[in-house]
Order: C-alpha cells, then sequence, then structure tokens
C-alpha cells in the first residue's frame, strides 16, 4: 500500500499555467476521486503522476519514493503505477491476453507465471474465455475492463484512472464502478480517479478532491465534501445547491426563504442549501409562499422549480421531493427550508 | 489463450533466426562477390565497350586456348572509359577494349595506360595505333552513309552534300553517338572550326531527322522515314541480323579522299595498375591473329587492320577506301567538339 | 529516500542513438551532391557563367521542367480521377481494377519506350517521353490517393450531405482537401522521378538534365560541366523540395468516435459507373496492351534461344539485390522518422530533405559518385554490398514519406499507456509502434524494392562484374537492336515487378483500433 503526495506543484502546458502549485496528499490504499469541470487540468494532474507530463516545480511522491522534483523526473516506465487513460487504448494487434501480459516482462516472470496471473485477471474481469478476442472485438465496456485488467498485472502501487467510465452507457456504468471499486479495494491498490460525473464520485470514492483551475479546493469524505463545503463553489460541484444571497445578525440569517427582515447592521454574505433540504406543502404555516414554475421528474425523486411571491429573490429555486408528487404547475406552494445553515462571508 | 502468447514468443525466436541467417548470407556474398583483388596471373578482368553477343565467343575461344580466366564487364565505351577516369588508379580493370579510339584517347591522356610492346603495336599499321604506343586499332569501322536505293538517285559525292536540297527532311543523323562526333573532331582538325561549324550549320538547316543510335539511323532507311543517313559501315548487317532478313540499304562510300570516308578502330589498351600485363597483352595478341581477325571480318563484319586480309563481303577493301589520314589519337578532343555541338545546338 | 534519474525529453539514449543513425544518413545520402561540389570546384568562373548562359542550357531546365509539370499534371488529374472513381464507385471489382491500374508500375520506362517505338517508329519527341512517363507515374499518385480516400470517415459524409450538399459536392468540399497532402507529397516525388528518368528521354531524343548530363560524361569525359548541370539540378530539386513542405497543410487528426464501417459509395446510378469502370479500364488496356503485345511478339519470334539459365540467374541477381536495398533503405528510414516524429529537429528534417534530392540526381551521377568514393576500398567496390546500398540511397525518398506517416499515425494514447505498463521507449518502439506502422512501412518496401529492380544506370556501374539484373540483359541486347533477345528478360521483369505492385495495388488489410477506425 504507499500513498501518494503531491507537493505545490506548478505544470505549464506551452505558455499556460494548468496546475498551479497543487498539494494533496492521497492515503495508501483510498480511492480518491478527482471531480472538477473540463478544463480545470485534472486529466494534466493525472498525467504528470504518471510522469507523462513534465511538472515546472513541485515534488510527487509515491510513499517515501520521490519520484517528481521541480523538472528532474522518473521517466514514467520505471514508476510501476497503472494508468487506465479515458480510451482504454487497448493495442489492436495484440490479443486480450496478449494485452493484459504486455507489462509483465520476461526478466520477472516465467512462462507459467504470466500465464496464471493473465488468467486470473481475465477471472477477475469476468471475461475468462475471452483471452483470444482482438480488441477490435471487443464492447466498451468489455475494452475498459480489459484496460483495468492489463494496468492490474502488475499490481502497481498506484492506479490512475483518467474518466474510464464516460463512454458506457447509464446501466453498465453503474456494474462497472462497483467491480472495479470492489477490485481496486480487495487488492489494497491506491487509486486516483478522474472525472467530471458527480453521482460517479460520491459513488464510488472513499474521499473526493474537488479541482477548480489547477487547485485543490476541498478534499474529504464524500459526505465532508457534500455536506459540509468550503465554498459555494465546492457545493455546487457537488450537487445542486441554491446560493443565494443571504444576511446575518449575531445567531440569526436571514435569506429568501425565511420571514422576516433584516437589521442594518447585519453582515452581508452567501449561503448555500441543497434543494433536498427544502420541504414543500401546502400547508400555509409551512414556510414562505411560491408557485411552481417547473417541475422535472426523475422517477424515484422530482425537482419543482419555484418562484417566491413575497420576495425580492429572483434568481431559480428548487426543492427536490419524492417522486410521489401531486405538484402541477402554476400551483401555490409552501416552501421551507430544514437544514444546515452553511454561510459564507462575503471577501 | 496462451498459445498466443507461446505463438508470439516462437515467431519473435523465428525472427531473429532469419534475421542472423540473412545477415549471414550477406556478410558471405558481400566477401564473395566483391570485385577481384587476386593478383594471380590466371585471371584477367576486362573492361568492354563492345558487346558481349559479338565479343564473347572470341574471349572464350581465348580462355580455352589459354586457361585465363576472364571476367567482363559489359558496359558503353564511353561510360565505361568515364568510369576507368573516376577510378584511376584503383581500377580492377586490366584490360579495356573500347569501341572507338575517342574513349581510348581520353583514358590515355589520363596517363592510366600501359605502353604496349613493339611487337603489338607493329603488327598494325600506324595509322590505327596511338602515337604513343598507349593503345593498339582492333578492327576497323568505316564511316559511311546509308541509303536506300530505290529512292536515293543522286548520291552524294561528299560530306558536304549533306547540306544539299535534294536530300532535304530525307536524311539522318546521330549526333550524340560517339562515331559521329569523331567524325567532326576529324573535321575540325582537318578543315579549322568555323569551316566545321559552317558545315554543320548547313547541314541543321537541311532539316535532319535526328536518331540516338546508329542502328536506328538504318531501321528508319529500311521503313521509309528517311532516304539516307551518316552511319558506321557495319550497321546495314546489324540490323538485318536483328530483323532477320535482307535489307534493302546499302552503304555508300563518297569521292576518293572525301573526310566522309574516315575510319574509325575499336581498339584495346592495358591499364598502367595492373598486375597481369603479361595476360593482357596475350589477350591483345590473340585478338590480332589473322584467324581471329578473318572471323571478326565474318562474323561483325567490321574491317581487319592487319594487311592482307579481305573485306566484308560486297564492302571494298580498307586499302580502296580512299579516306584522309586522320590522326585517331587527336580524336580524344572531344570536349572542343562537344562545346562546337552544343553551340550549333545538336547536343 | 531515493533519487529519481535525472532525465531531461530530449537526450535520452533512444535519441541519441537515433541522431547517430541519422548523422549517418546525412553523410551517405550527401555523396552524391559532394561529389558534384568537388568536380564543379575547378570550373573558373568565367566558364562557369559562360556555360550557364548557352542557350542549350536554358533549354535544357525548360524542357526538363515542363516535360515534369506536364507529366505531374496528367498523372495528378488521371491519378486522382480514377482513384475516386474507383473510391467513390464501390466497385466489387475494385481489387482487379486497382491493380490494372497500377501495374504500369511494373515496367521500366526505357521498356515502355522500346515497345511503343517497335510498333510505330516515329514516336518520338516531347510529347511522347510525356506520355510514357505518365504512363509509369500515374499509379504513384493513384495509390497515395486510394489510400487517402480510405482513411476518411464515413460520418463526416454522412454529416455534409445532411447539411445540404450533393454527392459532388461532398467530394470537393470535403473529401478532396483532406487528401492534398498525401497527392502533394506524392507528385513530389512523380517530378523528382522525371528529372531523374533516363531511359524515356534519351530515346525520345528530348534534351533534359538527364540527357545532357550523360552525353556530356560519355562525350566529353569532362567531368565538369556534367557536374555543374547535376548542380543546377539539385538546386532546383532543393526549391521544388522546400515548395512542397510549404504547400502541406498541417493535418488534423480529427478523431470520431462513430463506429461506422460501412463504405462511402458516392456514384451509385448505374450508367456513370459503367463509364467510370470502361474509362479506367480503356486507360489500363492503353498502357499495357502495347508493351504485352510488343514483349510477347518478340519472344515469340525467338522462342528457341532462349538462355533459361540466363533468365534464371538474372532472375536470383535482380530479387536479390533489390531486396537488400529496399531493406538497407527502411533501416535507414526508420530510425530517421522516428528521429523527426520525436524530437522535430531541423537536422533531422534536414536530412530528409537531402534524401529526397538524392533521388532526383540520375543513376549516372549516384554512379559515378559512388565509384568515385569507393573505388579505393577494393572488398567493398563493386560488391553486391555497394550496390544495394545505391539502391537505398536513390530510392530512400519513396519510402521515407509512407515510413514516417505510417509512423505518426500510431496513436500517442497507445505510446503513452505503454511506458505507464513499464516499458522502454525503445521497447515501445518494438512492440507496439513498429507493429501497428509495420502495414504502412511495408508499402515503402514494396515501393524501394520495385524501383530498385528497374535500375539501369547506377547498375551498370556499380555491379560485380559478371553479375547481371533483368534490366543489364534487357539493355545488352537493346543496345545491339536484339530486341528478340530483350524481350524475354523484359517479360520477366514485368512479371517480377507485377508481384510488389500487386501487393501495393490490394485495398491495406490494416489493424482496426478499438473505435473501428483504421490506422
Amino acid at each position: 500500500m504507499t500513498s501518494l503526495e503531491v507537493n505545490a506543484l506548478t505544470v505549464h502546458l506551452g505558455t499556460r499555467k494548468v496546475l498551479d502549485e497543487l498539494s494533496i496528499t492521497i492515503a495508501a490504499g483510498t480511492f480518491t476521486a478527482i471531480l472538477g469541470p473540463s478544463g480545470c487540468g485534472k486529466t494534466t494532474l493525472l498525467r504528470a503522476i504518471a510522469g507523462l507530463v513534465p511538472p515546472t516545480s513541485g515534488t510527487i511522491r509515491f510513499g517515501k519514493q520521490l519520484v517528481s522534483v521541480s523538472s528532474l523526473v522518473l521517466p514514467p516506465h520505471k514508476r510501476r503505477i497503472g494508468y487506465v487513460p479515458q480510451e482504454a487504448a487497448l493495442f489492436p494487434h495484440l490479443s486480450v491476453a496478449e494485452n493484459v501480459a504486455f507489462a509483465l516482462d520476461k526478466e520477472h516472470y516465467t512462462k507459467d507465471r504470466r500465464r496464471v496471473i493473465v488468467s486470473e485477471m481475465l477471472e477477475l474481469i469476468g471475461l475468462s474465455h475471452f483471452g483470444d478476442r482482438m480488441p477490435g472485438e471487443l464492447s466498451g465496456g468489455q475494452q475498459t475492463r480489459v484496460a483495468l485488467a492489463r494496468a492490474l498485472a502488475i499490481e502497481p502501487k498506484i492506479v490512475l484512472l483518467d474518466e474510464p467510465f464516460s463512454a458506457l452507457d447509464a446501466a453498465l456504468r453503474n456494474e462497472l464502478r462497483e467491480e472495479v471499486s470492489t477490485l481496486l479495494k480487495k487488492r489494497e491498490t491506491t487509486a486516483l480517479m478522474v472525472t467530471h460525473d458527480r453521482e460517479e464520485a460520491l459513488v464510488t470514492a472513499d474521499m473526493i478532491a474537488l479541482m477548480r483551475e489547477g487547485r485543490i479546493v476541498q478534499h474529504g469524505t464524500p459526505s465532508e465534501v457534500y455536506f459540509a463545503p468550503t465554498t459555494p463553489y465546492a457545493a455546487v460541484s457537488t450537487g445542486d445547491a441554491l446560493v443565494l444571497p443571504a444576511k446575518r445578525a449575531g445567531e440569526s440569517v436571514f435569506h429568501p426563504l425565511t420571514s422576516g427582515v433584516s437589521p442594518e447592521s447585519s453582515e452581508s454574505g452567501t449561503i448555500v442549501i441543497r434543494p433536498e433540504e427544502i420541504s414543500v406543502s401546502h400547508d400555509p404555516h409551512s414556510g414562505q409562499r411560491a408557485i411552481v414554475t417547473k417541475i422535472e421528474y426523475y422517477g424515484h425523486d422530482a425537482v419543482v422549480e419555484f418562484g417566491l411571491i413575497e420576495s425580492a429573490y429572483l434568481g431559480t429555486l428548487k426543492a427536490r421531493i419524492s417522486g410521489n408528487t401531486e405538484f402541477h404547475l402554476g400551483q401555490s406552494i409552501y416552501v421551507e427550508h430544514h437544514g444546515p445553515i452553511r454561510w459564507f462571508a462575503n471577501t | 489463450m496462451m498459445s498466443r502468447l507461446e505463438r508470439q514468443t516462437v515467431q519473435s525466436k523465428r525472427f531473429s533466426t532469419l534475421l542472423i541467417a540473412t545477415l549471414a548470407v550477406g556478410a558471405s556474398l558481400l566477401a564473395g562477390c566483391s570485385g577481384d583483388s587476386s593478383t594471380e596471373a590466371s585471371e584477367l578482368t576486362i573492361y568492354s565497350g563492345r558487346s558481349e553477343t559479338f565479343i564473347a565467343p572470341f574471349l572464350a575461344e581465348f580462355e580455352a586456348e589459354s586457361g585465363i580466366k576472364l571476367n567482363v564487364r559489359y558496359g558503353d565505351s564511353a561510360e565505361l572509359a568515364a568510369q576507368i577516369l573516376e577510378e584511376g588508379e584503383n581500377s580492377p580493370a586490366d584490360l579495356f577494349l573500347s569501341q572507338d579510339a575517342g574513349a581510348l584517347g581520353a583514358v590515355a591522356e589520363a596517363g592510366l595506360l600501359l605502353d604496349l610492346p613493339q611487337s603489338i603495336m607493329a603488327s598494325v599499321p600506324a595509322r590505327f595505333t596511338s602515337a604513343d604506343s598507349k593503345w593498339v586499332g582492333i578492327t576497323g569501322r568505316a564511316r559511311v552513309f546509308a541509303y536506300s536505293p530505290d529512292r536515293v538517285s543522286q548520291l552524294p559525292t561528299s560530306y558536304l552534300d549533306m547540306s544539299d536540297p535534294i536530300y532535304k527532311g530525307r536524311f539522318g543523323i546521330a549526333p550524340t553517338n560517339s562515331s559521329f562526333q569523331a567524325f567532326v573532331t576529324a573535321l575540325r582538325l582537318a578543315e579549322g572550326e568555323s569551316a566545321t561549324e559552317t558545315w554543320l550549320r548547313s547541314i541543321i538547316a537541311n532539316q535532319p531527322k535526328y536518331y540516338e543510335k546508329n542502328s536506328m539511323i538504318v531501321e528508319a532507311i529500311e521503313n521509309g522515314e528517311i532516304d539516307l543517313g551518316l552511319v558506321n559501315h557495319y550497321y546495314i548487317f546489324e540490323v538485318a541480323k536483328a530483323l532477320g532478313r535482307e535489307i534493302s540499304v546499302k552503304d555508300g562510300f563518297f569521292a576518293d579522299g572525301d573526310l566522309g570516308n574516315m575510319i574509325n578502330v575499336s581498339g584495346a589498351a592495358i591499364l598502367a595498375s595492373s598486375k597481369r600485363g603479361d595476360a593482357a597483352t596475350r589477350l591483345i595478341e590473340y585478338l590480332l591473329r589473322t584467324s581471329t581477325q578473318e572471323r571478326f571480318v565474318a562474323e561483325t563484319k567490321e574491317y581487319s587492320l592487319l594487311e592482307g586480309i579481305a573485306a566484308p563481303t560486297g564492302l571494298p577493301a580498307l586499302s580502296e577506301i580512299a579516306a584522309p589520314s586522320v590522326d585517331l589519337n587527336a580524336l580524344r578532343d572531344l570536349k572542343a567538339t562537344q562545346e562546337l555541338l552544343i553551340k550549333v545546338g545538336l547536343l | 529516500m531515493e533519487r529519481p534519474n535525472p532525465t531531461e525529453q530530449k537526450r535520452t539514449r533512444a535519441h541519441l542513438g537515433g541522431f547517430t543513425l541519422t548523422a549517418l544518413l546525412l553523410a551517405l545520402a550527401s555523396i552524391p551532391s559532394l561529389y558534384l561540389i568537388l568536380r564543379v570546384r575547378s570550373i573558373s568562373s568565367d566558364e562557369l557563367v559562360a556555360i550557364l548562359a548557352r542557350p542549350k542550357t536554358v533549354e535544357i531546365i525548360l524542357n526538363t521542367f515542363t516535360l515534369a509539370i506536364v507529366v505531374a499534371t496528367l498523372s495528378v488529374v488521371i491519378g486522382t480521377l480514377f482513384a475516386s472513381l474507383i473510391f467513390s464507385s464501390n466497385f466489387r471489382s475494385r481489387g482487379i481494377l486497382l491493380a490494372l491500374s497500377a501495374l504500369p508500375l511494373a515496367i521500366p520506362s526505357y521498356v515502355f519506350t522500346y515497345c511503343w517505338i517497335a510498333i510505330w517508329p516515329s514516336f518520338r519527341g516531347f510529347w511522347a517521353a510525356a506520355l510514357v512517363l505518365t504512363f509509369s507515374t500515374m499509379p504513384y499518385i493513384l495509390l497515395a490517393a486510394f489510400a487517402a480516400l480510405r482513411r476518411i470517415d464515413k460520418v463526416q459524409v454522412d454529416v455534409a450531405r445532411s447539411l445540404g450538399c450533393n454527392r459532388f459536392q461532398v467530394f470537393t468540399r470535403v473529401i478532396l482537401p483532406q487528401i492534398r497532402n498525401s497527392i502533394a507529397a506524392s507528385t513530389l516525388l512523380v517530378i523528382l522521378y522525371v528529372f531523374s528518368d533516363f531511359g524515356a528521354v534519351s530515346l525520345l531524343g528530348v534534351d533534359t538534365f538527364t540527357r545532357a548530363i550523360q552525353n556530356l560524361y560519355r562525350a566529353s569525359f569532362d567531368r565538369q560541366s556534367a557536374a555543374l548541370l547535376g548542380l543546377i539540378l539539385v538546386l532546383f530539386a532543393a526549391i521544388l523540395i522546400f515548395a512542397e513542405e510549404r504547400m502541406q497543410r498541417r493535418t488534423i487528426n480529427a478523431r470520431s468516435t462513430a463506429r461506422i464501417k460501412e463504405e462511402i459509395a458516392l456514384i451509385t446510378k448505374k450508367a456513370p459507373k459503367a463509364l467510370a469502370f470502361a474509362a479506367i479500364i480503356a486507360y489500363s488496356l492503353l498502357a499495357l496492351a502495347v508493351p504485352a503485345y510488343v514483349l510477347i511478339t518478340r519472344m515469340a519470334g525467338n522462342f528457341q534461344g532462349i538462355d533459361l539459365a540466363s533468365l534464371a540467374t538474372a532472375t536470383f541477381n535482380t530479387v536479390l539485390v533489390a531486396t537488400l536495398g529496399a531493406t538497407i533503405a527502411i533501416l535507414f528510414a526508420l530510425p530517421l522518422a522516428w528521429t523527426i516524429i520525436s524530437t522535430r529537429s531541423r537536422f533531422a528534417l534536414a536530412t530528409e530533405k537531402v534524401v529526397l534530392i538524392t533521388h532526383a540526381l540520375p543513376g549516372v551521377v549516384l554512379g559515378l559518385s559512388l565509384v568515385a568514393f569507393s573505388s579505393r576500398i577494393p572488398w567493398l567496390y563493386q560488391s553486391i554490398a555497394l550496390l544495394a546500398f545505391a539502391y537505398a540511397l536513390l530510392f530512400l525518398a519513396k519510402g521515407v514519406g509512407a515510413t514516417r506517416t505510417s509512423i505518426e499515425r500510431v496513436p500517442h494514447g497507445l505510446k503513452e499507456v505503454a511506458t505507464t505498463l513499464g516499458v522502454s521507449p525503445l521497447e515501445t518502439m518494438r512492440r507496439v509502434t513498429i507493429p501497428l506502422a509495420a502495414p504502412g512501412i511495408g508499402v515503402g518496401f514494396l515501393l524501394i524494392l520495385l524501383t530498385a529492380m528497374k535500375e539501369l544506370p547506377a547498375t551498370l556501374m556499380l555491379r560485380p562484374t559478371g553479375f547481371d539484373t533483368l534490366a543489364i540483359e534487357i539493355w545488352s541486347a537493346a543496345s545491339i537492336n536484339r530486341f528478340n533477345e530483350a524481350a524475354p528478360y523484359a517479360l520477366l521483369l514485368i512479371l517480377i515487378a507485377a508481384i510488389p505492385t500487386f501487393i501495393l495495388s490490394r485495398p491495406d488489410r490494416q489493424f482496426q483500433d478499438e473505435g473501428g477506425r483504421q490506422l
């Protein structure tokens, strides 16, 4: 089990600074998801860890081993990590078995040992009889699995996954996610997965690191990151969030969903609440009056968009409620917030 | 499944073996087939501008008789001369057989030829040898005009007649051919530059057809494209043989003493760098033997340069052709000839 | 704590190896040009000017250029047209059509010329040469265009049609611009070849550089003027090479994720298809019928005289030395291509250009330059190794492009994954890049092989004494007008050369990566 430590890593692509003194420590054996929008540098971070792109400054350590100090780098083929790229990238001229065995060199592995490992790996990914098939004959999900098996065959200390499930349909994606994380857990591999899919990150990972513009914004467990975001941006990254202007005076916080007027001496700021923390009912005593402007129905739940009648706030407001709903467009409803107030002062 | 891996290892083993085998073959060929470098007197390397079809039987006879093994390199006389000049002292050739005197002269001028023994020089009339004993003529080639008896009523009596309007557009020359250029050189030496230039311009004005080879001229006369052309005497025989039938084209000689009747020679010389001068001398002696010379007359239809040997059938004896004396040695001065030909636009 | 190995991208051991081999190649490929410069040195500047100012020199330059331009234009038009027709019409007999139209590649230009002269004695002059050379070179454009057409993703055609383009517009606005680079590159090779061709122009009396140089060597033994002409030729070739590079647009590797494996079919109606079919067949017959007829009738006229032993030896010799030459060429092309791709160094790119220039030189210049440099080395001079090496130098240009692009096309992602799997860069080359690039490299190998089999002037000078190839035998017989004797050798040469030609014309069986895209 190896930990991964990145310290003040800066990476330039051309003249553009993509990673900006990024620091993060990944504990050994954990599965961490790097979550962020396109262009934030997550793939570059992965590639820098893999050794495929040279940093400008900063260090990278695998456990105690220093692999990258400023522009002095240990070449990628000496790092013993597993890398599963976005498009699986199986070698088209080699069979599935040959792909999986690719990294097992003759020096360290006998022919028998190789054979055993390949068959173990194929069984692990559920493709035991696919050894002789060629990559071109496989579906996307199968290719991803083979790519994973290939990366794991040498029992790497660290596995890097670059949006491995993005090309798959929903059902397959779920199934594969679980398989992969179970597999990695079983082997106690430290894994780092890059994704822009929030749900994927929350479901699969032990830890989530939120990334923005080349830096890590928050790093914690899924529930920490979801329920206790450190910035409004972090909140929005992990799920639907309502970022509302608010005022605070002492212990009281005033925002569009509260009644009451804030005193003059109040401090201005922002609060973040989650749509599922808002209740919707016909009961006039349960909150502010609002009108339903839109309903999105997801089957197991529904999102009700509404406009407040007695508030100056004009932004989109949503509430997430059970799917078993009887609300409809234009209806008059009452909305109330039940949940923690996450206050962020205006800077 | 595993058989594929095994197959791959076997394949790469086979590949390595094949590679080694190829290199081994290549190395042995390299060693075995390089240029002849032994100094044994039982071998001789000949550069022959004379075509294999004509000279090989003679060489085979010599080989059988003398036991000297002959390595013959066939090519174009002028190109071989250029190659010998480029090779210089490192030339592997012992003997140079040339179709024309100019090539021999050029090599002589570069100081690459050995003095031939007096016995050889004396066996051939002096005008058919080099003045400095560097080369000796073997067979004679008369410049003639080939013509169609049916179509040419008025035969030219002098080379000057080629500008006669009666032949306008109906005669052929081969300006790139060494025998034509030898003639022009002789003309320059005899009549001077300006007279030669005048003549050249006059025949150009008479719209000749240009051909690359003398044989093409004869063929063109045969199929009616032109009526006459300036060639060497033996081409009518050569073309007839190639076509497998009699042809109607005849050789015609200009008036006595006209330069158009010039006699050129094919000759032989020994390279100064050769270590097998004795063997080479023996070959030249063989070529100048009466029986060999008679064979030349019979088979290739060339003139023998020895006194008393009959001319090819149907042609006047060498002594009867009233050709002016031309210093064949001077024929090597092709550079000026070339410039003149370029100047008038023939080259 | 371990210290990592300090390595900077550009200085790995593998790169050093690549650079060394490239430098070696540069040195060797410069031999002919250096030879020319050495010979020219002794010309006084007055003489130089005099030679350059001669009207004949201007005529030679004009002739060469006009011929090259005419031949290139004809080849490009016919070659692109035929490739497009075959591609768009999706004939079932596409393989045969391609093979037929490519077959003239197997016929040396001097054989074409002899055959045409045989049936039409007044066949001479500029247009005759243009015809013969077009026959000889059109297949290069055809094959290059067709290969490029095959790489186009059908999804682009579908999208273009949905955006309102009719079939013709799809072709001109979407397809043609994408194959432009391939066509430009092969056109350059065609032009350089026309510069260097000697067989056709000499027999047909067209005064180009090669003919003039040849005559100067043969007649004046003064190698200086010939060398000067050679240098002018080098200069023009260099200009053209730079111009072509400018013309190359940067190809954007459009990677689509579509898995469409259907063929693109733009011409579907019967009448146009039939017309296209007829046009291609007619042209091919015209090109092939004359040589076939002449050679077969000539051979029939001399059946008893066929020397089987000599035929067999000549065939063996031809195949042996051509294969060796092509192998040496590829062994040089690989490190050159790799160095260019991984470092883009100007040095490597310059080497590529020098190789191209060497391709434009007449065989006689290369031959003499190698004679000059190697006659001092007895074990090397006039050896098979030297001849193979000469072929490699002469024809490397034909393989270098194919090698480079096929290596470039191996997706970068695959190479990266390989390194993360612990495989060193050199091993990645061996296990991933080369196997995937092999079909493309094979094309280069076959092109060089094919051309080497037909080579004449350098072979005359450099071959071991007594070692005759089919081309030499043809020349020997033809030089004394014994065409009947030449015919069997010519036919055999064409048959042997038809094998690589046929392989080249096959729509490639290449690897498909996981997206169904062809590499």
